[in-house]
């Protein structure tokens, strides 16, 4: 198991070093600099900058640079907000981020899964049309348009919630970005859930183990819902990170200073540091979980080995 | 010229709200839901004065010499203050100088500052802290971005361009509390200037001792009305009233969080649920403006706002080089018909550069008052004369920036109405906004989308954009006639004459048509009802110290 940790770790240094890479020389082929502003600079003004942000040096010798520096966990100042570290701007945004994903991935799970369970239990009733039906358009529905309607419906109507903010990660201001963040994934999951439930339960195992006379219950929780469970642990490594990085849209909609913004702002102002930053954190996190996704399957199923 | 901020993305909220208003109306008109306030004219009590706000985006700075941007822009002003400041209504008003001596050839001014002023950590603060903020701005090294705007101080050019050190700037503490300001030559606008962030007075040991963190919470020393306690980028800013403050006894709020929100559409439904108390500039989009004036009412304000948009030519190149045909794609726009469809009335139409000023007559040109068959019939005699025609249309591309949904719906009308009108074949160009800047600083644009922002309210801030030495002239205008007016003008301290001056300038930039003004911007924005002390003005700058909470409570829906 370890030999397949390490093997995997080791094969995603290249990975990660063709991301910064290509990152690096692609932000700056983009048009325009951090310091395109609408007010031309002086050009003494404009070398001082340059010079203070070593971008009057070659593209390789600040490529080498920079590389240095990651190396040493420096990810550099950022060039639009100034007196403040891309390490800094990551510390504050990405606990954001994990707070809000995390909550949803497990509000997602501890309604998605039982959902698809009791879908493929009571295939072609209510149980399994209502739920699916709903989850299609979970689905279909994006983030941005559930965000502003639960607005909407439950802040600005009701007063029930803040309409967003973030005020310290209260609980009530966590509400409406963790559903809105979750419903999607509430509908992955049990469509997912439900499909595989329903193939494994008309795989032969199962039936024999019915034809023994095996209560129900035990049929389901003991044998069943393991194999069931192995599409959505897949699933569970790149949603994973989907929650973490792609709630930018969430983000937006409820003013939460996570890093998807840093990131979006980052790209648009042509602070380089900052999206080399967020980058190489969302490239790290991709190749986490996963591994995770990974060793859980080979945990859940004997038959994959990873060594 | 603060950099417009034009963060106004597609936002599915506010149709919704009307979608789901309207079901719930049966159909009607669409409503929000709507707080209803009893409020007092007393002001509540000191706890209660908080002030919730929204600002456009999160400073990426807060140190007054290196800010741009409106949103720093507006935080700074609340915790810094400068020579002179503004009143409620937007006057200048002395700030830390209480008065000032103009040498009668307008190059010398002193000013003499309040002997009781402090810094937030109880320091003095004397004319040594201008003297070395002023400094700091025009030295390269800092990296100021408004460095030239000190240029009519002596010697800030050379200091600028690094042919002269820093201290050789023409400014002096003659004492504790006077400091002297020597200018090249007499400018009129100088003391309009000074309520801007760069020429603040900055405490020098906590800049020396904490470098670029000295703007954190746990390092700034300010010297304005309210000092920093918290900043959270992207999240919000905590301003607390500093008691040093000379005027800290006429100072009711004790309390303004500032919320970094880009989607007015998110800021509104913030302000709607009861989270904001005041929502700024641009609080909400033009289309909105029709339902939400039913929904709220008074607590809408719309204001005129110092700024102006149009659109810019390469004149020097073909086929903006004829002035015939710039003068046609000129006739042809029917201003009103854009802005009344288009904004809501949010807009005022624009025939000329410069936005109204009291006491300034604004030049409008003779054709804005013809009958729009009239100027179009003109239109198409020019565009002939031009050379252009069915057979030989005018091919060209309208640029603008991929932001705000409201100026790519102007610019298809505008390019509707000279294709209609005139049979040219002008398509459109979006761009994102750095590689618009790219572009035309390249000159890889031939017309443009524009807008300006006044720094301070005198015609020469828009004046000055089209003198053949500005760096931000893209179009490459150049008419020496132009050019002596506006010095004329920029050297006249007689406010009279000068504006007579300015007055010639813009008649000459209307007989050029160097650019097609298209309008000029109203500030809209929201304020509860409990929410004193807010009054409109152009600069769109409502400073803590005026504003304070009344006593309310609420009614119920």
């Amino acid at each position: 198991m370890m030999r397949f940790i390490l093997r995997r770790v080791l094969g995603a240094i290249p990975t990660l070093w063709v991301i910064i890479t290509l990152s690096f020389f692609m932000l700056r082929a983009a048009p325009g600099g951090p310091f395109t502003t609408q007010r031309a600079l002086p050009p003494q003004v404009m070398a001082n900058l340059k010079h203070m942000y070593h971008l009057d040096e070659p593209l390789w010798e600040q490529y080498l640079r920079y590389l240095g520096n990651i190396l040493h966990g420096n990810f550099g100042p950022s060039f639009v907000y100034r007196g403040t570290s891309v390490n800094d701007l990551i510390a504050q945004g990405f606990p954001v981020d994990i707070i809000v994903g995390g909550l949803a991935l497990l509000l997602a799970m501890l309604i998605g899964i039982p959902l698809g369970i009791k879908a493929a239990l009571k295939q072609n009733t209510a149980w399994d049309y209502v739920p699916m039906g709903v989850a299609m358009a979970g689905i279909s529905i994006p983030a941005f348009v559930v965000a502003p309607l639960l607005v909407l419906v439950l802040a600005v109507k009701a007063k029930w919630l803040p309409a967003g903010g973030w005020s310290g990660g209260h609980p009530l201001y966590l509400v409406l970005p963790v559903v809105s963040l979750a419903l999607p994934m509430v509908a992955y999951m049990a469509r997912l859930m439900r499909g595989s439930m329903v193939e494994v339960l008309n795989s032969p195992f199962i039936r024999t183990a019915r034809a023994k006379g095996m209560p129900e219950r035990i049929v389901i929780y003991r044998h069943a819902l393991k194999p069931a469970m192995m599409p959505l642990i897949s699933f569970l490594g790149p949603a994973t990170v989907a929650t973490l990085t792609g709630s930018i849209v969430v983000e937006q909609i409820f003013g939460l200073p996570g890093i998807g913004r840093f990131f979006v702002n980052g790209a648009m102002n042509r602070d380089y540091t900052l999206v080399m930053g967020v980058t190489i954190l969302y490239g790290m996190l991709i190749v986490l979980f996963n591994l995770l996704a990974d060793v859980l399957y080979g945990l859940l199923d004997p038959r994959v080995r990873l060594s | 010229m603060k950099m417009r901020q034009t963060i106004r993305h597609v936002s599915l909220l506010m149709p919704l709200v009307a979608l789901l208003g309207g079901c719930g109306d049966g159909g009607q008109k669409p409503h929000a839901s709507v707080s209803h306030y009893q409020v007092s004219d007393k002001p509540a009590l000191p706890a209660q004065q908080i002030l919730n706000r929204r600002i456009a985006m999160s400073p990426r700075t807060l140190d007054p010499s290196l800010a741009t941007g409106i949103p720093a822009f507006n935080v700074i002003q609340d915790l810094f203050e400068g020579l002179l400041t503004l009143s409620a209504d937007g006057k200048l008003v002395p700030g830390l100088a209480t008065s000032w001596d103009v040498s009668p050839d307008g190059k010398t001014y002193v000013f003499h500052l309040r002997p009781n002023a402090k810094w937030s950590n109880g320091k003095p603060l004397t004319a040594g802290d201008f003297v070395y903020a002023w400094r700091r701005v025009v030295d390269p090294a800092t990296g100021a971005q408004y460095a030239d705007s000190l240029s009519p101080v002596v010697n800030a050019s050379a200091i600028i361009d690094g042919k002269k050190k820093p201290d050789t700037l023409g400014v002096e503490a003659v004492d504790a509390h006077t400091f002297k300001v020597q200018l090249v030559k007499p400018t009129p606008y100088f003391l309009t200037m000074l309520y801007n962030q760069y020429l603040f007075p900055l405490y020098k040991p906590a800049i020396e001792k904490w470098g670029d963190a000295w703007t954190r919470p746990e390092h700034m020393v300010s010297d304005g009305p309210f000092k920093l306690t918290e900043w959270v980028i992207n999240g919000h800013l905590t301003l607390e009233k500093n008691p040093y403050y000379y005027g800290a006894d006429k100072v009711l709020l004790q309390k303004e969080i500032e919320y970094p929100i880009s989607e007015a559409d998110s800021a509104l439904s913030r302000y709607l649920a009861g989270d904001l108390d005041f929502v700024n500039n641009p609080a909400f989009p033009a289309s909105d403006y029709d339902w939400l004036k039913q929904s709220v009412g008074d607590q809408i304000r719309v204001s005129p706002y110092y700024a102006c948009a149009y659109l810019g030519m390469m004149v020097h190149k073909p086929p903006f080089n004829n002035r015939d045909l710039r003068l046609a794609l000129n006739l042809v726009l029917n201003r009103k018909v854009l802005s009344n469809k288009l904004s809501g009335g949010m807009q005022i139409p624009a025939y000329s550069l410069f936005p109204p000023l009291p006491g300034y007559q604004q030049q409008v040109p003779d054709w804005a008052s013809w009958p729009m068959d009239k100027r179009i019939a003109e239109a198409r005699r020019l565009y002939k004369k031009a050379g252009y025609s069915k057979d030989h249309p005018l091919k060209v591309e309208l640029l603008y920036m991929t932001e705000g949904v409201s100026t790519q719906n102007y610019m298809e009308a505008v390019s509707t109405m000279w294709n209609r009108a005139l049979g040219s074949q002008i398509t459109l160009r979006n761009e994102e906004w750095k590689v618009m800047l790219q572009d035309l600083q390249y000159k890889n644009a031939k017309l443009f989308w524009s807008a300006w922002v006044g720094d301070y309210p005198e015609p020469y801030t828009f004046a000055q954009q089209f003198l053949a030495s500005f760096a931000m002239n893209y179009g490459s205008y150049n008419n020496p006639a132009y050019q002596k007016a506006v010095k004329a003008a920029a050297g006249e301290l007689d406010t009279q004459q000068r504006y007579a001056s300015y007055e010639a300038a813009e008649r000459i930039l209307n007989k050029d048509v160097p650019m097609i003004p298209l309008y000029f911007y109203k500030a809209p924005e929201l304020v509860k009802p409990y929410v004193a002390g807010v009054e409109n003005n152009v600069v769109a700058l409502h400073l803590a110290r005026y504003i304070y909470i009344r006593q309310h409570s609420e009614k119920g829906q």
